[in-house]
Parts: structure tokens; C-alpha cells; sequence
């Protein structure tokens, strides 16, 4: 029999040195080399001897224990290990499977429990309801384990990002969500193992109070309250750890769906377009943005006035000039047409500097007028149009620079 | 429905830029903070003038322009390709491409690596040179407001989701799986035309502009001839 003391005293003593011991155990088993190697990194100062005696005092203490049918290989005893473990807040995710052999177990104490109530066999239902309440914080650990582990492994995933492979990364998630959460989310649920198991043990125990207060008391009431108190208490750590594992890896989860669906959704429009061109992505698949300035040129204060002039609008009655009444002075000017621009361009023809030829004509146009019409010219399909250097012009607000075009008429026409 | 506008502040600068085809998010926090507030004023304003401000829950708003004609939008397209090509480039290099696409980064320098990764598939989008892929492409990104530029550092914006929207409708769009073993042609997309790269200013030159204009001049015309006539 190994003195517990001396297991204590020996994990407090070597702290330092076994607590990256257990991050290597975590990942498996060492030899006896890899271990003197590891130790020896942390005793710089140590002999060989000095390593060779601390290892033979963690294996008299069973803190190690030679892996079986290696000899030459250690790790940490399955007891220190979790001990370990719990210390240091490194929580390994248990199986749903423990849960629901636990929940069986509680319910056949609940039928032990029963049985024992009904012969009158007072230090039985005592012994039984002892090992009910054990089993119930076994399931209450197991629970609160379980979560630092579902925390654990949403911030892996979360943290790890930039670095290992992005399967890799939702991978632990993924296999956590159908291992663990998946089958948490059917045992919790309302025909459930879980609830029906609580259910049958809290209706025992509750009869059992009834009973008591009927036939006379075989155990002392609190302790059948406080058990019934802790199951209840199990039954809501129960559905808040799945609703916690439920916030903590469904994101992760969609996040990874969608990932998966994204770069898949990707790889499969490149191979279309590889094999069939641009064209191959499904036409109301893709996005449609506005191109206003394709049909509409404004200034930034012509916008403006546009949309408030739209907002404010008001119906007023126009006024139109009397038909009998002749103009006196200049008449104003009625804006130019598209068609009357382009004929007189065309006489003009060829045009040497189309900004030139328009800024004559139009000496006291405004530029946006000007910029129009050198657009709407320049492109105009019944010229042929030669590109000129970049230079500045000067209208009668500012100075404009473009590069212009010399338009000429295209060969072949006649006129 | 009653607008005030003296509500909304930022009514010009907002139809400004939602007109330019661009998306507000909120690297705009003014304007985006106060569509956001007024979210159904703005809407019934616009649509009042004809045009759809669509709001996305995930951050953003823009216009959509109505469909016009079976023109292929070559902007569209090759935004979408280059969504396509950096998902798949991110997701070889272990790199998650959801995070960089939504709100990550992309420095300047690792252009030149995807445009040689990706030259046949560029070239179907006329990008060759990697000129060609920071004006076509990435420029444009910048201007319609699906990233911003800092310093050699592009940042994509939540916009962003609408290509990658494309990329999730294309993965459950079994026929594009089908029909990628297939001979038949797909169906091309109906956007709008994109002209505007070698333009200091572009405009239309589409017949029903054409017509529309020559319409209105008529119209002015024959208005002009009946007053010289009256007189």
C-alpha cells in the first residue's frame, strides 16, 4: 500500500517537472529513453544517475506505470493522470454512452431502492440511496468535465485558425457534434433516456416520501430530499451543458458547413468556367450591381438637385408663352438635340479637335454640357475617331483635361 | 408613409453613392448609421423614385438596377471568377477563405503569385498583366464597395457575401454538376454591360438610349415648329 502522503508530496515536489510531462502524455506513451531525454532537458544540472533515480521514485509511487506489453514504454497512472488532468483544467470530452450507462445504473438502484423499502430493510435503502446520490454526482462531474472539454474545443477551433489546415481545424468540431452533441441532444430530449430515467427515479423517490409518512419513517427524510434535490440539479446541468455545447459548436459547425459549401460552390464554378467559359456560371447566380453611369452623366450637385427636386416635387401650372404675343429681343435658346449636334458634326467633317470644334460652337455652354456632348460624339458610330494627346481646355467655368479625338469620316462613305 | 427629409441628413450623399452602383457598409459609418436608422424612410423615398434599395442583414445596402436586356455585366463576371479563384487559392494554402473574404485581408503582393496560379482562367476574363488585375478587378472591388485599399492592403467588406452567395448557389445548383459532363451549352447570365475601362466618362450607346434621345429631340422639334407656326 502506497502512502498517500507520499504520492502527494512527490506531484507537489516535481510539479515543474511533471507538469510538461503531462502535456507529452496526453498525446500517448514515452520510452524510458524519451523520458530520460525530456527530464534530462529540465536538469540541466542533473546527472544521469540523478534522472535515474527520479524515475524509479515515480514508478515506486505508481505515478508512472509501464505500458503493458512494453516494458520499456511508461505512462502516467490513469488515476494521476485525471487527477492531473482536473488540475490543470485539461478536460478530455467523455462519451455519451457513459451518461446513458450511468442514467441505466440509476435506474436500477431506483429498483434496489424500491425492493429495499418494500422488505423494510432500513441499512439497505440507506446503503442504496448512498450510492444513488454517488452515482448522481458522477453524472453531475462527468457533466461539468464534459463542458470544459466543449469549451476546449471550440476555442481550438477558434484560436488555431491561421495556422494548421482548415479540415483539420473543424474536424475536432465536427466529430465532437456527431460523437457527443448529437446523441447528448437525443438523450436529453423530452422521450429521452435521460428524462425518462429522472422521471422514473424521482417518481420512486417521491413515493418513497409518501410512503414514509404513511407507514413510518425507515430513513431520515432529508436524506431522501437531498437526493431528489441533486437529481433535479443533474437534470437541469443535464440540459444546460447541451445547450451550452449547442452555442459553443453549432456556429462552428455552420461556419464549417458553409466553408465546406463555399469552397466546393467555387471549385465547382472554376471547373465550369475551365471547361466551358465564363459564361458557365448560372446567370441568376450572380450579382447585379447598378451601372448608372452607362445611360445617365451629372454632376454630383445635378444629382442632388435631381433627387430633391423628385422628393419635393409640386404641381404647378405651367406657364406657357401666349400664342399671339411675339418674342421681343433674343429668344432663349431651346436646348440642342442629339440630332442636330450630330449634323451639324457631321458637316463640320473632319473635325481635327472634336473638344476644339465644341468648345467654338458652344463658347458659353457649361463643361458638363461640353463633356456630354464630347462623349456622346466621340462615340457616335457614324465617325471614325482618332485618339489625340492629353491636353488642357479651357471652357468658360474651368479647365478640363482630356484627351480628345480627331473625327473623320469613316472610309467608304460618301457624302 | 410620410417622409420628413429633414430626417435624413444624408439623403445626396447616399443616393450619390448607392446610385454609383456602390455598396454602403459600415467602413461608411455615417452613411451606414443613418440608413440603418431610417432604414424605411430611405426605402419608400427611393422606391417612390424607381429605385429597389435592397438591405442586407448582413450589413449592407445597394441598389438593384432592373434587368435590362440579355447583356452579359463582364464586371459581374469577372468579380465573381476572382471570388471563385481566391476561395479556391485560400482554401490550398490552409488558409480559411470565409475569413478573409468576410472582413480578412489580401496584400497586394500575393497578386502576382495568383494571376501565374490562375492565367488560363484570367485570361477568359481578359485580365493578362497584373495591371490589368488591380484595374479590372481589384479597383472595382474598391469602387462598388465590396473592399477597401490601404496601403498596398486590400480589405474586403461584408458585400463581399454576394459572391460568396454565388458560390453557395452554384454548390447546390446540381444541374451546374450535371451539366458540367454535358455538351449542352449553360445559360448566360442577363447583366448589365460594363464598357467604361478605356472612358474618361461612359455612356450608353445602346439603341433604346438612342432611340429615346432621338425621341425627346422630336418631340422638342415638332414643339419648336408649332410655336414658330402659332407666331
Amino acid at each position: 500500500m502506497i502512502d498517500p502522503k507520499r504520492v502527494l508530496r512527490a506531484l507537489a515536489e516535481h510539479w515543474t517537472l511533471l507538469e510538461p510531462l503531462c502535456e507529452r502524455f496526453d498525446a500517448g506513451t514515452l520510452s524510458l529513453v524519451e523520458l530520460r531525454n525530456q527530464l534530462a532537458a529540465q536538469l540541466p544540472e542533473g546527472t544521469p544517475t540523478d534522472v535515474t533515480a527520479l524515475l524509479d521514485q515515480w514508478i515506486r509511487l505508481d505515478i508512472l506505470v509501464p505500458v503493458a506489453k512494453s516494458p520499456n514504454r511508461f505512462e502516467l497512472n490513469a488515476q494521476i493522470h485525471d487527477f492531473l488532468a482536473y488540475l490543470r483544467r485539461e478536460h478530455r470530452l467523455g462519451l455519451c454512452l457513459e451518461i446513458e450507462a450511468y442514467l441505466r445504473h440509476l435506474e436500477r438502484l431506483a429498483g434496489y431502492i424500491k425492493d429495499a423499502f418494500e422488505v423494510r430493510d432500513a441499512a439497505d435503502l440507506a446503503r442504496q440511496l448512498r450510492l444513488l446520490d454517488m452515482r448522481v454526482r458522477d453524472v453531475l462531474k462527468k457533466l461539468a468535465n464534459d463542458e470544459q472539454a466543449l469549451v476546449a474545443v471550440a476555442e481550438r477551433a477558434k484560436t488555431s485558425d491561421r495556422q494548421i489546415p482548415l479540415r483539420q481545424r473543424y474536424a475536432e468540431v465536427l466529430a465532437t457534434w456527431d460523437e457527443y452533441v448529437e446523441p447528448m441532444i437525443q438523450l436529453v430530449a423530452a422521450d429521452g433516456a435521460f428524462e425518462q430515467g429522472v422521471y422514473r427515479v424521482e417518481h420512486v423517490l417521491l413515493r418513497l416520501l409518501g410512503e414514509q409518512q404513511r407507514l413510518g419513517q425507515l430513513v431520515d427524510d432529508d436524506l431522501l430530499l437531498r437526493t431528489h434535490a441533486r437529481i433535479l440539479e443533474m437534470q437541469t446541468t443535464a440540459q444546460l451543458t447541451l445547450r451550452r455545447a449547442r452555442e459553443l459548436l453549432l456556429p462552428l459547425r455552420e461556419e464549417a458547413r458553409r466553408h465546406n459549401a463555399v469552397t466546393r460552390g467555387a471549385a465547382l464554378a472554376l471547373a465550369a468556367i475551365r471547361k466551358k467559359g465564363l459564361d458557365a456560371v448560372p446567370q441568376a447566380a450572380l450579382p447585379l450591381f447598378s451601372r448608372p453611369q452607362s445611360t445617365f452623366l451629372g454632376t454630383a450637385s445635378q444629382v442632388e438637385a435631381y433627387v430633391y427636386a423628385l422628393a419635393r416635387f409640386e404641381p404647378k401650372p405651367a406657364q406657357f408663352p401666349k400664342a399671339h404675343t411675339s418674342r421681343k429681343g433674343e429668344a432663349p435658346r431651346a436646348p440642342r438635340t442629339a440630332r442636330e449636334m450630330i449634323e451639324r458634326c457631321e458637316q463640320a467633317l473632319p473635325l481635327p479637335d472634336l473638344m476644339v470644334w465644341l468648345l467654338e460652337q458652344e463658347p458659353e455652354g457649361a463643361t458638363d454640357e461640353l463633356l456630354y456632348w464630347f462623349s456622346r460624339l466621340s462615340r457616335d458610330g457614324r465617325f471614325q475617331r482618332e485618339r489625340l494627346e492629353r491636353r488642357d481646355y479651357l471652357t468658360r467655368e474651368h479647365q478640363v483635361s482630356l484627351s480628345s479625338f480627331a473625327l473623320i469620316k469613316p472610309a467608304g462613305t460618301t457624302v | 408613409m410620410n417622409i420628413d427629409l429633414k430626417e435624413l441628413t444624408q439623403l445626396a450623399p447616399i443616393f450619390r453613392e448607392l446610385f454609383k452602383g456602390y455598396h454602403i457598409s459600415r467602413s461608411n459609418p455615417e452613411l451606414y448609421s443613418q440608413l440603418a436608422s431610417q432604414q424605411d424612410q430611405y426605402r419608400g423615398l427611393f422606391k417612390a423614385l424607381g429605385y429597389e434599395l435592397t438591405c442586407d442583414s448582413r450589413g449592407f445596402y445597394y441598389f438593384v438596377p432592373e434587368q435590362m436586356g440579355a447583356q452579359v455585366n463582364k464586371t459581374a463576371q469577372r468579380l465573381a471568377l476572382f471570388t471563385f479563384i481566391l476561395v479556391e487559392h485560400l482554401a490550398d494554402q490552409g488558409r480559411d477563405p470565409l475569413a478573409v473574404l468576410d472582413g480578412g485581408s489580401l496584400g497586394r503582393d500575393e497578386l502576382p503569385a495568383l494571376l501565374e496560379k490562375y492565367r488560363d482562367l484570367f485570361l477568359q476574363a481578359e485580365v493578362t498583366t497584373q495591371e490589368e488585375l488591380e484595374e479590372k478587378v481589384m479597383r472595382r472591388l474598391t469602387q462598388l464597395g465590396f473592399a477597401s485599399e490601404d496601403n498596398g492592403i486590400y480589405r474586403f467588406l461584408a458585400p463581399m457575401h454576394r459572391f460568396l452567395d454565388v458560390c453557395l448557389s452554384v454548390q447546390q445548383d446540381r444541374d451546374l454538376a450535371a451539366t458540367l459532363h454535358s455538351s449542352l451549352p449553360l445559360p448566360t447570365p442577363v447583366l448589365l454591360d460594363e464598357e467604361a475601362e478605356d472612358e474618361i466618362i461612359s455612356l450608353a450607346e445602346d439603341d433604346a438610349d438612342e432611340s429615346e434621345e432621338d425621341a425627346l429631340a422630336r418631340a422638342m422639334a415638332e414643339e419648336r415648329d408649332a410655336q414658330e407656326m402659332d407666331a
